[in-house]
């Protein structure tokens, strides 16, 4: 298993959008840490270059975004990339899923038997976004709350964090955030009720299986 | 009892499209891979009750059940 970070970034649609340019903040940060990167984005994101690179590189770390259910994890327009045919390939990794559902089956058999952890969600991953910004997601703070959180867990785990502690340290943030939110609440700012239940949906479907003491 | 159920569900359904009716209207949700959607065009699934609506009913319900639980409060004060 080697040092690398594997980064999926589709990108064709209002959410892969803003995922994309989110995860480009921790291809930024990886840079600047010398951490070996490969980012797969667009087209790219398809099963058979990350198979490939999977076989021929043994990245240590993967972190997918796109959209999932509870047993697939896809990549440009909805082509699946992970599902329980080839979930094996994700064994004794560490992959962090900012995708639908992706714990609740296909995280579950990624960890069955073997090494590594696999952080991912038992619920939707949702996100409010202020569309005056959606030229530029990364200024739309909005979105940034419900978006920073999980870059955390990257960021953690680039770090050198071990999952368990990734997953606190996002966790923690997004308590901040709930607590930014039930100012905005009373200060009757409108839509707080409805912004803050959703971060919660994020904070109560993330879960970490597997192994809690692996780390990059 | 189908009657009692049916005034919860809507009672429920009333209230999450409440919330969403505050919701700026600039603003979209974005859920996975249901897409990204107008407060507009999520009260109209919550009306006719299909997956997406079912789906923005589950997360309300999530946070109210955390709310009377206490999960909601005991979370928030873990961090201080």
């Amino acid at each position: 298993m080697n040092k690398i970070l594997l980064v999926t970034r589709p990108k064709y649609d209002n959410g892969t959008e803003y995922l994309s340019v989110y995860a480009s903040e921790i291809l930024k940060e990886a840079k600047k840490s010398n951490i070996s990167v490969k980012d797969f984005e667009e087209k790219e994101v398809n099963k058979e270059n990350i198979e490939k690179y999977l076989a021929s590189k043994n990245p240590k770390l993967l972190f997918l975004n796109g959209h999932g259910n509870e047993c697939e994890i896809c990549g440009h327009k909805d082509k699946i990339i992970f599902s329980l045919t080839n979930v094996n390939l994700l064994k004794n990794r560490i992959t962090y899923a900012r995708a639908c559902f992706s714990a609740s089956v296909l995280g579950c058999e990624a960890v069955k038997s073997n090494n590594g952890c696999f952080i991912g969600y038992n619920y939707p991953f949702s996100f409010w976004i202020d569309d005056k910004w959606s030229a530029t997601p990364i200024r739309d703070k909005t979105a940034s709350l419900y978006l920073m959180p999980s870059n955390e867990i990257v960021l953690s785990l680039l770090k050198g964090k071990t999952t368990k502690e990734a997953d606190n340290i996002s966790r923690k943030m997004m308590i901040k955030n709930m607590k930014k939110i039930l100012a905005m609440e009373q200060k009757n700012e409108p839509g707080a009720t409805g912004m803050l239940q959703i971060l919660w949906d994020n904070y109560d479907g993330q879960v970490v299986l597997g192994n809690k003491d692996a780390s990059f | 009892m189908n009657e009692e159920k049916k005034s919860i569900n809507e009672d429920i359904k009333n209230l999450v499209i409440a919330r969403l009716d505050v919701m700026p209207s600039n603003y979209k949700l974005s859920i996975g891979n249901e897409g990204t959607f107008t407060k507009r065009e999520l009260i109209e699934h919550v009306m006719a009750e299909d997956n997406i609506g079912n789906q923005i009913v589950k997360m309300q319900f999530n946070f109210i059940k955390a709310l009377t639980t206490g999960k909601f409060i005991q979370t928030l004060n873990q961090n201080e």
